[in-house]
């Protein structure tokens, strides 16, 4: 199958939004309320927390928030010069920062994170372990939760064990499926071509 | 209901590197547009990160809530449109109005014979 027809082609994946178990949206803005929108999301690699927070803002942002976000990759110990302008220059009670990844930041870089965007109006952040900001929710994954993402991109549920197999990891299970449908024959042609008349 | 529509001349949507294409766009909106414009562009799609290479656009002034206007844009010597296992690169006509990001794609082949250039695997050796 070709890239172009590939159901899990990643642009295709980030199409699907993340879904909230256990609590409705309303209770998870409620909850960040009650912790001064100072609260990190929390999951191993591959469980949402990127998808959730980029859902999270949008909301935020319907409320009214204006909405900053920072995204760090691996090895970044500290904000670079984008990343410091978005988060410590002319700060208002209206701005919710959004930190993916902070689990890169370095302590101290951490440390001046936290002591400079006090006079923002919410600092929501994603990391691997708790710890850094109280836990507004912690991003697990199940069998069942990759089977209703398999099946909302249009193809039959995924082996049992796939999840598994991946130790909980979404996103790599997701690039195992895009290998198998790659390896099928070429479903379809794009549309004959139709040139202009010569 | 919200309606955009782009039209190429004899409904052409293959084309030569280097190529003008001609047409026409229309639109019907419900809340008026700041702006009206047709982009020209290719794009990547396959197991990797998307990359995007808006290649020409043209505004249209002063747009109607219902308008129909005619457009010129040339084809660039490449990037061909091709497709593999892991990526694909396709080529569309894009009218975008705004606010609300309105928009509706046309998807074009870009290539010297006018057909997708398909990638396949190499036979192993021996």
């Amino acid at each position: 199958m070709l890239a172009r027809d590939n159901p899990f082609a990643v642009q295709r994946v980030l199409e699907i939004r993340y879904r909230l178990s256990g609590l409705t949206w309303e209770e998870l803005l409620e909850r960040l309320a009650a912790l001064r929108f100072r609260a990190a999301l929390v999951g191993p690699h591959g469980h949402g927390k990127t998808t959730l927070l980029e859902d999270l803002g949008n909301r935020l942002a319907a409320q009214g928030f204006r909405v900053r976000a920072v995204t760090l990759h691996e090895g970044d110990r500290r904000l670079d010069a984008a990343g410091r302008r978005a988060f410590f220059h002319g700060l208002a009670a209206s701005d919710v920062l959004l930190l993916d990844g902070a689990e890169q930041l370095a302590r101290l870089a951490w440390m001046e994170v936290r002591a400079r965007t006090r006079a923002a109006g919410g600092l929501v952040i994603t990391c691997h372990r708790p710890g850094l900001l109280p836990t507004l929710y912690e991003c697990r994954t199940t069998p069942e939760l990759l089977a209703g993402i398999v099946r909302d991109l249009g193809e039959e549920p995924p082996p049992k064990d796939l999840l598994a197999r991946h130790g909980g990891n979404v996103r790599n299970a997701l690039r195992e499926m895009y290998d198998t449908c790659a390896d099928r024959p070429a479903l379809r042609s794009l549309a004959s071509p139709q040139p202009l008349p010569e | 209901m919200e309606n955009l529509g782009i039209e190429t001349q004899y409904g052409a949507n293959a084309f030569l590197p280097g190529e003008m294409v001609e047409g026409t766009v229309s639109w019907q909106l419900d809340l008026p547009a700041e702006t009206v414009e047709l982009r020209l562009l290719w794009y990547t799609q396959g197991k990797g990160d998307q990359d995007i290479g808006v290649v020409s656009t043209v505004p249209f002034a002063n747009p109607g809530l219902a308008d129909r206007r005619a457009f010129r844009v040339r084809i660039p010597e490449g990037p061909y449109s091709f497709s593999g296992k892991l990526i694909s690169l396709l080529w569309a006509l894009e009218l975008v109005a705004e606010p609300g990001s309105r928009a509706s794609r046309l998807e074009i082949t870009v290539s010297p014979t006018r057909q997708e250039i398909l990638i396949t695997p190499r036979p192993p050796v021996g």
